[in-house]
């Protein structure tokens, strides 16, 4: 049997950090975290994810801005944007996102966004 | 505040590819990019492209450079800034790579206004007009942009209408009986006619209106792609599936029965579009004052001729068939078809002929040269002889297929 596909979730908020971490995995992915973008963007070389779930608003770089230097050296690794906040689908740079998705008390969208990304990824 | 009037023209920014190297044009792109390179004696390759934008009424300009850009940002900062009024909404600004999206130069055209998107966003105009900063002609983009609206298009592309026969040196675009784009074709063995005209082919003149959203989706999917981040390889061909990518065929404003469009490529082509301007019926009109050429003015004093010994063996200082710029001597030399930079001096007994001398070339007593581009500030000394002699030519300058002599600036001849 094949790895299972890693996602790198980048989220200042601790308690969701361990949430998505508890879903992710209950879905048979391994997960890594960072609290920040520059962790982050660190982990990206060691950790080689197959995905990253990033949010926007964070202390330091904002999520925006580490997608747009995570797709500069890794353009094909898939990245799902998720913000509480629904206004920044307005900014061109989420146009480079592969999902955005809009916080709630349901992991449910953001786990199907994920699952569709890995599969589209899989069969590519 | 007063909220301003939303215009078709208000609302669009126009974004000029500036950045390229233009190779093909070394050693007159040495120290300069290619639209900086100068051209028909007071501008440069770029001011076609500006005075274009401002005569259709465009007042919002990025210049996007890249490579040895000094000269031409000082040429748009000084000749063309004045121009626009910031109080009203209007600038032109060169901008150089900021290395914002990442730590690279520019991998292509669409790569150029990909890692600009910022300015896009700080703006969000309705259009964005993307042109080509080497090109020589004359459009009205008011009516492109028009167009673009009347059809609804996503995007539409200026295009010229050529013999089919020479159609396969450029891009060509086929289109529908609507005008709609149905395939890119890059350098085509066989092009697509245009319908019901068998022996036409459109060309792509680089020249492109896109829907801003329209722009920047396909811009960040392309970013995200092995390509060559190319608006004609990569952009366009993406939205062709979408039906709503149109052509405009090109109007000429030069009013001449040929239309005229010409990317300054190669130093032969470059050469020849000089000497269409000393043609006794040049094609390409630089005389129009309802479609003004402008450039960056220098105060210089009027050109001169000196020297009137008309018997033989006289110093005559005559100047036949040539553009000559302000601040030019003609001292005692003869000058025949050729295109005279500002400040250029032609001694006694020189002879010039089929040639472009560009800012302040001085030809020697008795040198003689022809068919030549001599770069700015050249010194040819006295008995210089260029253009004579083939492979003596080959064995000290850059000489063109057609036999185009090149002397680049700087270049010590003594």
């Amino acid at each position: 049997m094949s790895k299972a596909p890693k996602i790198l979730v980048i989220e200042d908020e601790k308690n969701l950090r361990i949430l998505y971490q508890q879903e992710l995995a209950r879905d048979g992915f391994e997960v890594a975290t960072a609290a920040n973008a520059t962790e982050g963007l660190a982990m990206i070389a060691a950790e080689r994810p197959d995905l990253v779930v990033m949010d926007i608003r964070m202390p330091g770089m904002d999520g925006l801005e580490a997608m747009s230097r995570l797709l500069d050296k890794h353009p094909r690794i898939p990245v799902v944007l998720n913000s509480a906040y629904s206004s920044y689908k307005d900014s061109f740079m989420s146009w480079s996102a592969d999902a955005y998705v809009v916080k709630s008390a349901d992991t449910g969208e953001l786990r199907t966004r994920v699952r569709e990304l890995l599969a589209a990824r899989a069969e590519s | 505040m007063v909220e301003r009037r939303r215009t078709l023209l208000g609302d669009t920014l126009a974004i000029v590819m500036a950045g390229g190297q233009g190779e093909r044009l070394y050693p007159l792109t040495r120290d300069r990019g290619k639209p900086a390179v100068p051209f028909g004696g007071i501008y440069r390759v770029i001011d076609f492209t500006l005075s274009n934008c401002l005569n259709s009424g465009l007042r919002k300009i990025y210049v996007l450079t890249q490579y040895k850009s000094g000269s031409l940002e000082r040429h748009v900062r000084i000749g063309w800034g004045p121009l626009f009024n910031h109080e009203l909404d209007q600038w032109i600004q060169c901008v150089p790579p900021q290395l914002r999206v990442g730590e690279r130069w520019y991998q292509g055209t669409a790569d150029a206004v990909y890692q600009n998107v910022y300015l896009l966003e700080q703006e969000r105009p309705r259009y964005v007009v993307v042109l080509s900063g080497d090109h020589i002609y004359k459009m009205d983009f008011a009516r492109l942009i028009e167009r673009h609206e009347a059809t609804g298009a996503l995007a539409t592309v200026a295009a010229v209408e050529v013999p089919i026969a020479e159609a396969s040196a450029f891009g060509v675009i086929a289109v529908d009986e609507e005008g709609r784009i149905t395939a890119f074709q890059e350098k085509p063995k066989n092009p697509s006619p245009i319908p019901g005209r068998p022996d036409r082919a459109m060309v792509n003149m680089g020249v492109y209106v896109f829907d801003t959203e329209t722009l920047v989706r396909a811009l960040a999917a392309d970013a995200r792609r092995e390509s060559r981040h190319d608006f004609g390889h990569d952009i366009l061909p993406s939205l062709v599936s979408t039906r709503r990518l149109f052509s405009y065929s090109f109007l000429d404003e030069n009013k001449k029965q040929t239309a005229y469009w010409r990317d300054i490529g190669t130093l032969d082509s470059y050469y020849e579009a000089s000497m269409d301007l000393v043609a006794v019926e040049p094609v390409f009109n630089l005389y129009d004052k309802s479609w003004p050429i402008r450039t960056m003015i220098q105060q210089l004093p009027p050109a001169k001729t000196v020297f009137a010994q008309e018997e033989p063996g006289g110093r005559l200082g005559i100047v036949l068939d040539s553009l000559v710029s302000a601040g030019a001597i003609i001292s005692g030399g003869r000058v025949e078809r050729c295109v005279l930079g500002p400040e250029v001096r032609i001694n006694s007994y020189a002879k010039v002929a089929d040639s472009v001398l560009m800012d302040g070339v001085d030809v020697g007593r008795h040198a003689r040269i022809t068919k030549a581009i001599v770069d700015k500030g050249v010194r040819i000394p006295a008995n210089f002889v260029v253009g004579e002699d083939a492979e003596e030519d080959k064995r000290r300058f850059t000489v063109t297929p057609a036999g185009v002599v090149v002397i680049p600036r700087e270049a010590r001849l003594d």
